[in-house]
């Protein structure tokens, strides 16, 4: 029966929605009845695919985020990951990288990734064999021993990522996570999620507000509007994969990330 | 010509300092009433070294206390007062004003209270130290970056876990801080608590061979404090260098400082 279970389990990681919003509208208390920030929101994102959201800045993406992470409640509506309400911050079921890499600066690379195990009182071996495999897997063996001043920012958001990734969790939240980094390193460090997207098989909701992120990125953009946020446009975005630096400089490019601009300009 | 290292020059200035403690007097430069010898000072020190070191003891053994006094209740309230915006709001005005007031001026009522023994010079120290640690032991838990307990919750953190795994080690540079501060607070709190009303411990050493006019005696009390603080700011240093080892860490070896885009391989070409 384990087994049966474990299988469909598997099927469930794989097919189907891994997240879904229903109706989700949130209101910020305020001295005059509160201040409306979602608008009813739905949406639903397949197993295994990698959606980004775009908007103009305070349209509420990053509180939606933290909704679907469990780390903030909404006033209405319900959230399902795999089927299963998102109550509380889960790891094993959802990680959540932010922007700052907020890495805890008293430990070593290889402890802040093992941070959520330790939690969990997994045992040291076990922990550092998956820590060890996480870091191969973000490109930085040999830096397990380092501490996070010694790394620079898109180093950092590596450990920030191998951490998020260590529980296995099917589904990965980030919150604008390059949005710090320089240009170049924020576009080598898309390159290098797409690399990991692709062999770790996860379902990645993504928060940016950069449109040639979103485009190089995503199967699948959702634009929202200004505030109270509410998703205006549902774009798939049919470039092949993988992904190349050259297709940003094509005409489907090019008007793929005019019409997210066009949406965004209106609602503005 | 090189110039020499810092470190040389201060030990240079140093040197010159103490020949100049002993050339000064010597020569008549100066009266020795006013500035024993080195020399003679130094004697006076070996001849009555069962004085002094009674009385060191008994000043160390004040020191040690108070400063448990002063770090325990420190953290303490510190903690509370930095956890609990209650507690906040409440007391943070009342201790930061206190911490203005010259505290000092309460010795003579603890002296009344607790007597001239070792109890009221613990008490008053172990208050003097107190807010140092107290203020920056909230200051420090304050001041965590909100991001931190974010992420600790994303990672399924408990309360608990939040305290002990991410608030806790957050705020140490800051509590040890306030430790190192508040540890001088209280020799300084026990020397001058001595010197006032006491009858024992180095200050009353001091107080005691200064009425008599006993020069040299009053140098070697001098001497024996200044001895006890410097260990006492050494071995602060050197217990906080040892505890934040994560901070020294990118010093030691900045030689081998990585940088993003060289050190890591290149992404895979598409």
């Amino acid at each position: 029966m384990q087994h049966l279970a474990n299988l469909t389990e598997r099927r469930d990681r794989t097919s189907g929605h891994a997240i879904e919003v229903a109706h989700v509208s949130h209101v910020y208390a305020g001295a005059d009845g509160g201040v409306p920030a979602l608008h009813d929101i739905s949406l639903s994102v397949e197993a295994g695919r990698f959606v980004v959201i775009v908007g103009p800045s305070g349209c509420g993406k990053t509180s939606l985020l933290m909704m679907m992470a469990g780390l903030r409640g909404q006033s209405q509506g319900t959230i399902l990951c795999h089927g299963k309400p998102i109550l509380e911050p889960d790891p094993k079921r959802v990680g959540v990288i932010f922007q700052e890499a907020s890495l805890f600066p008293w430990l070593t690379t290889f402890d802040n990734i093992e941070f959520p195990l330790s939690l969990r009182g997994v045992p040291r071996s076990e922990r550092r064999r998956r820590s060890q495999a996480m870091l191969s897997l973000v490109g930085l063996e040999g830096f397990g021993e380092r501490y996070p001043h010694e790394l620079s920012g898109g180093m950092k958001q590596r450990v920030s990522i191998a951490r998020g990734l260590v529980q296995d969790p099917p589904v990965l939240l980030m919150d604008e996570p390059f949005a710090a980094l320089d240009e170049q390193t924020r576009m080598t460090m898309g390159h290098e999620l797409l690399r990991i997207w692709s062999t770790a098989s996860k379902t990645v909701v993504f928060v940016t507000h950069s449109l040639t992120e979103a485009v190089y990125l995503a199967d699948e953009v959702l634009v929202m509007s200004a505030r109270p946020g509410r998703i205006v446009d549902r774009i798939e975005v049919t470039l092949p994969r993988p992904r190349t630096y050259e297709m940003m400089a094509t005409d489907v490019f090019g008007r793929l990330r005019e019409r997210i601009w066009q949406q965004i300009r209106e609602t503005v | 010509m090189r110039w020499p290292s810092p470190a040389a020059v201060r030990w240079m200035m140093l040197a010159a300092l103490l020949v100049l403690w002993e050339v000064l007097p010597k020569t008549g430069a100066l009266p020795e009433l006013l500035l024993p010898p080195l020399s003679k000072t130094l004697a006076v020190l070996f001849t009555d070294r069962y004085v002094y070191f009674a009385a060191l003891l008994v000043t160390l053994y004040e020191v040690a206390l108070s400063m448990l006094i002063a770090c325990g209740l420190g953290i303490l309230t510190g903690a509370l007062v930095g956890g609990f915006a209650v507690l906040r709001n409440l007391l943070l005005p009342v201790f930061s004003s206190l911490y203005a007031v010259p505290i000092v001026i309460l010795y003579p009522i603890f002296t009344a209270w607790f007597g001239i023994g070792s109890s009221s010079k613990i008490i008053f120290a172990g208050i003097y130290g107190f807010f140092p640690v107290m203020l920056s032991t909230a200051a420090g838990i304050r001041t965590i970056d909100p991001q931190f307990l974010l992420a600790a919750r994303s990672m399924g953190a408990t309360l608990t876990q939040q305290i002990t795994r991410v608030i806790i080690p957050a705020s140490v540079p800051t509590v040890f801080a306030g430790l190192r501060l508040g540890g001088a607070l209280a020799i300084i709190g026990v020397v001058v608590s001595e010197m006032l009303t006491a009858s024992a411990g180095i200050g009353y050493l001091v107080t005691l061979n200064r009425t008599i006019l006993d020069s040299p005696r009053v140098f070697a009390g001098i001497l024996a404090i200044f001895v006890l603080a410097i260990a006492y700011h050494m071995l602060a240093r050197a217990i906080e260098s040892r505890v934040l080892v994560w901070q020294a860490a990118g010093r030691r070896r900045k030689s081998s400082s990585p940088d993003t885009s060289a050190t890591v391989p290149a992404p895979v070409a598409a």
